[in-house]
């Protein structure tokens, strides 16, 4: 894990038996579709017209996320108001239960938790200095950063942070409050220390603590009740709430006692509600709003050429894929799946749905989340594909329904080109299309036989997306509702999760990687990255892998 | 008349109602679960039950409908699940958004349609006649989001005269932000205005008591305002007031295109998270304004002509 130099004293911790999965009342699941997906469904409707429901639809060749920042020479100015049009409106601000896009990037410049995620994808202390891990691997110790204050002035203290954390490991609705299942307790040493003990060793913990769920806001919400508290927050973030209409705008203005001196150079923010695709291009072309989010792939292009516009795709930890059900019978066959994966020319597919924006999948990690590797695949080789078909227990073909989601035109042109991709081998392939909510009722009770779907990891550490794809009992969705069941894979997932080393954890997700792409449980399209495109009086805009940009360093020149 | 009124609003009731009924029976035959838009992929089975018994779902429909009926009989059309505020509260801020949309499309639709259909009908079978026929053929093609998006490329991107979209936070802001929308759905409905109009004045000129205000000596213009459009206005306001009761549908559509928050795209994100009880709430709404709005109009045209009685 990318730690904090001179502070972090990770320890190699030996594997204890019998790991314990799941803590009383959470179910320990993983990641998924998490924030895109719900986005898609909040804009389900937006089917009549947008051109692709994807909020993060591609990605082409940044090399880094932190290419937007250094793009932005020149000395910060102080002042102005910043129009952000967006795809989704915040429906709540609090952090231990939201998950849309609306919510999660509006609350977190209010709020903050102890780490963060750098735009470059790496785990920097935030409102922790650094932190101590024991040598079992089980008991965590939180240094808080002095002199950081909430926007009401009063000093952040380590009953803050326990209240916190405890509220969100404990939230039964909590979306994402899996992520703190390994922790047994929390308490405050002193006022400005924490100690995390965990119910096991557990890698993936400084990651899990970084996640937004986890921000820190007062104890017992400074004496209010949630509602009272959340309508008008009090956190430490560089950004305090003036308005929120539910489901529209919202706005923030400068938090007075914002901890890193001088900052934010904004005075406000505006968050614009703007759902349609050509509405967030036009006003950004207009010069109504700044920036704007989940620019559509096919006006990629159009704005590059554009002089009076920045754009940039950031890499993300998202990657579209074709999923198997093995729960049917074709499906369960290794060779059949194989034979599929063979047949399909995966980068003319990535090419053709978005418009280029998207990298071409090889492996089902996407290369921005740490302990990617560029395993082989079985890559685009159509007699190679016949031979696997020959052995498997249907060589002469099959017919399947592959189902996808009748919003999203990206995924509705991938099946189209597979159903043209798999004739040669004999396999018919019927689409099935169902408007977004139903599609997720339909996959979620296996009722489909392949589906095209979307992965998103949610935190640094790759963790989650492998035990969401690959640990069938325990990751929390059958191995994203496939029944892929590999038990080495298994095994490694479990291994990784404890090990400390971070040379030998790059080998176990190595090989992760490398028994998925021969397994073919599901195929990997592309990856696609967060695409924003902003005016160029804009400075400092970067967006980390998981979506989330943070505006204290912006100025408008 | 008022007891007119009345009836008719009472004789509203059971269209309202059964709007209401067909809306929640239909909303749950389809498939997709609120509880998951809530929740999120990573919820278990277990918290979904939990929520869905919270929210009442697990109940069977006819005890479902029947809170609902029951709620609605009290004024009361429940919480929105994914917003978690009274659907009242969102309805009263996306109403004005809706109505101001559809008030100043009506205004444009009479503002288009009156000159153009006396021009043509004063000028039959002349250039300007058929250059007026012409255009409302156009007009009666051009989808609306496609004619909507080249407005907003010329008139906001490009002069920047009005807004490319929203709402806009002052008056002459909502107005700046009104007007290429309004005349985007009044140019799909003025065609049809436009040759009922220019039809009925056609018929009335050829009438024997135009032939007599000419006679007395009566001047053009006077005589196709006085006399001609009075008589012709009738049938089309009647169709006028049909073709509003159509545009609080085609609202949906102009709203995404335009980003106006209002009860078009309100109902359409609550259909995406299967928000059943804002989709219902809404769809009470658009019913209640074509029943309001059908009543106005049959009230209007016997304003305007003395031998329709009202009983």
């Amino acid at each position: 894990m990318a730690g904090q130099p001179g502070t972090d004293e990770i320890r190699p911790a030996a594997r204890p038996p019998g790991l314990a999965r799941t803590s009383p009342g959470l179910t320990r699941t993983s990641p998924g579709l998490t924030r895109r997906d719900l986005l898609w469904r909040s804009v389900a409707g937006a089917g009549l017209l947008a051109a692709g429901p994807v909020l993060a639809a591609c990605s082409s060749g940044t090399a880094t996320s932190s290419a937007g920042a250094s793009a932005n020479a020149g000395t910060p100015k102080r002042g102005g108001t910043l129009s952000f049009g967006r795809q989704t409106g915040p429906t709540q601000l609090d952090p231990a239960n939201s998950i849309v896009e609306g919510d999660v990037y509006t609350l977190d410049k209010i709020f903050e938790p102890l780490y963060i995620t750098n735009p470059a994808g790496q785990l920097v202390p935030w409102l922790a200095q650094g932190h101590t891990v024991s040598t079992d691997g089980k008991t965590w110790t939180f240094a808080l950063r002095p002199g950081v204050k909430f926007s009401d002035g009063k000093p952040v203290t380590a009953d803050d942070v326990v209240f916190s954390i405890q509220r969100a490991a404990g939230d039964a609705n909590g979306p994402l409050s899996f992520l703190d299942f390994a922790i047994k307790s929390l308490k405050a040493d002193g006022t400005s220390s924490v100690v995390a003990t965990l119910s096991q060793p557990w890698a993936p913990f400084l990651s899990d603590i970084s996640v937004f769920a986890n921000a820190i806001l007062p104890k017992d919400f400074g004496g209010q009740s949630a509602s009272a508290f959340f309508a008008s927050p009090v956190g430490t973030g560089p950004f305090t709430l003036k308005s929120f209409v539910k489901g529209g705008n919202v706005s923030l203005v400068r938090n007075p006692h914002y901890w890193q001196a001088g900052k934010p150079y904004l005075n406000a923010v505006d968050f614009v509600y703007i759902n349609d695709d050509n509405q967030r291009v036009l006003q950004l072309k207009s010069g109504q709003v700044q920036v704007i989010s989940a620019v559509p792939p096919t006006q990629v292009s159009a704005l590059k050429a554009d002089s009076s516009v920045v754009l940039e795709e950031f890499p993300s930890w998202a990657v579209d894929l074709v999923f198997f059900n093995e729960k049917v019978p074709q499906f369960a066959d290794r060779n059949v799946r194989r034979a599929i994966n063979y047949a399909l020319n995966i980068p003319a597919i990535a090419q053709a749905t978005t418009y280029g924006t998207a990298k071409p999948g090889g492996s089902f990690f996407p290369p921005s989340l740490q302990y990617y590797n560029d395993v082989p695949t079985l890559s685009y080789n159509l007699s190679a594909a016949k031979a696997e078909l020959a052995k498997s227990k249907y060589p002469h073909g099959f017919s399947f329904s592959l189902l996808v989601s009748s919003g999203n035109s990206q995924y509705v042109a991938a099946a189209t080109i597979i159903q043209q991709q798999l004739k040669p081998l004999g396999i018919t392939v019927t689409l099935d299309q169902l408007d977004d909510a139903a599609f997720h009722t339909a996959f979620e009770a296996f009722n489909y036989q392949a589906m095209i779907n979307g992965a998103t990891n949610d935190i640094s550490d790759p963790d989650e997306m492998a035990s969401f794809q690959v640990d069938v009992q325990n990751g929390g969705s059958h191995s994203f509702w496939t029944y892929y069941d590999n038990p080495s894979a298994i095994a490694l997932v479990r291994q990784a999760e404890t090990q400390f080393d971070d040379a030998k954890r790059a080998a176990l997700y190595a090989q992760i990687q490398a028994i998925v792409a021969q397994d073919a449980p599901y195929i990997a399209l592309d990856y696609p990255p967060n695409i924003y495109a902003w005016s160029p009086q804009l400075h400092g805009f970067a967006v980390n892998p998981g979506g989330a940009y943070r505006l204290e360093d912006v100025w408008l020149g | 008349m008022l007891r007119y009124a009345a009836r008719r609003l009472a004789a509203a009731v059971p269209v309202v109602l059964g709007v209401a009924v067909v809306t929640f029976l239909l909303l749950r035959l389809i498939p997709g679960d609120p509880a998951r838009a809530v929740l999120g992929i990573h919820a278990s089975p277990q918290q979904v039950a939990q929520l869905r018994h919270q929210l009442g779902l697990d109940e069977p429909i006819y005890q479902q409908l029947w809170s609902f009926l029951v709620g609605l009989a009290h004024g009361n059309t429940g919480t929105s699940i994914y917003y978690k505020v009274p659907v009242s509260s969102l309805i009263w801020a996306a109403l004005p958004v809706t109505a101001s949309l559809v008030a100043v499309s009506a205004v444009f639709c009479v503002v288009i349609t009156v000159p153009l259909a006396s021009l043509a009908a004063a000028r039959q079978d002349r250039p300007a006649d058929h250059a007026v026929r012409v255009f409302s053929l156009v007009g009666l093609g051009m989808p609306s989001f496609f004619f909507g998006i080249i407005l907003i490329i010329v008139f906001a991107v490009d002069l920047h005269w009005f807004s490319v979209g929203g709402w806009g936070t002052t008056f002459t802001g909502h107005l700046r932000s009104l007007v290429l929308p309004g005349l985007t759905a009044a140019i799909a409905i003025a065609p049809v205005l436009i040759r009922s109009l220019r039809v009925g004045m056609l018929e009335v000129i050829e009438s024997d008591f135009v032939a007599a205000a000419r006679a007395k000596g009566l001047r053009g213009p006077r005589v196709l305002l006085a006399h001609v459009a009075r008589n012709a206005l009738i049938p089309t306001v009647t169709l006028l007031g049909i073709n509003i009761a159509y545009l609080i549908g085609s609202t949906v559509v102009i709203e995404r295109v335009f980003d106006l928050n209002g009860l078009g795209n309100l109902m359409l994100n609550a259909i995406g998270v299967r928000d059943f009880p804002v989709v219902q709430g809404v769809t009470i709404v658009y019913a209640i304004a074509v029943v309001v709005i059908n009543l106005l109009t049959d009230l209007a045209a016997a304003q305007l002509d003395p031998r329709v009685r009202l009983r």
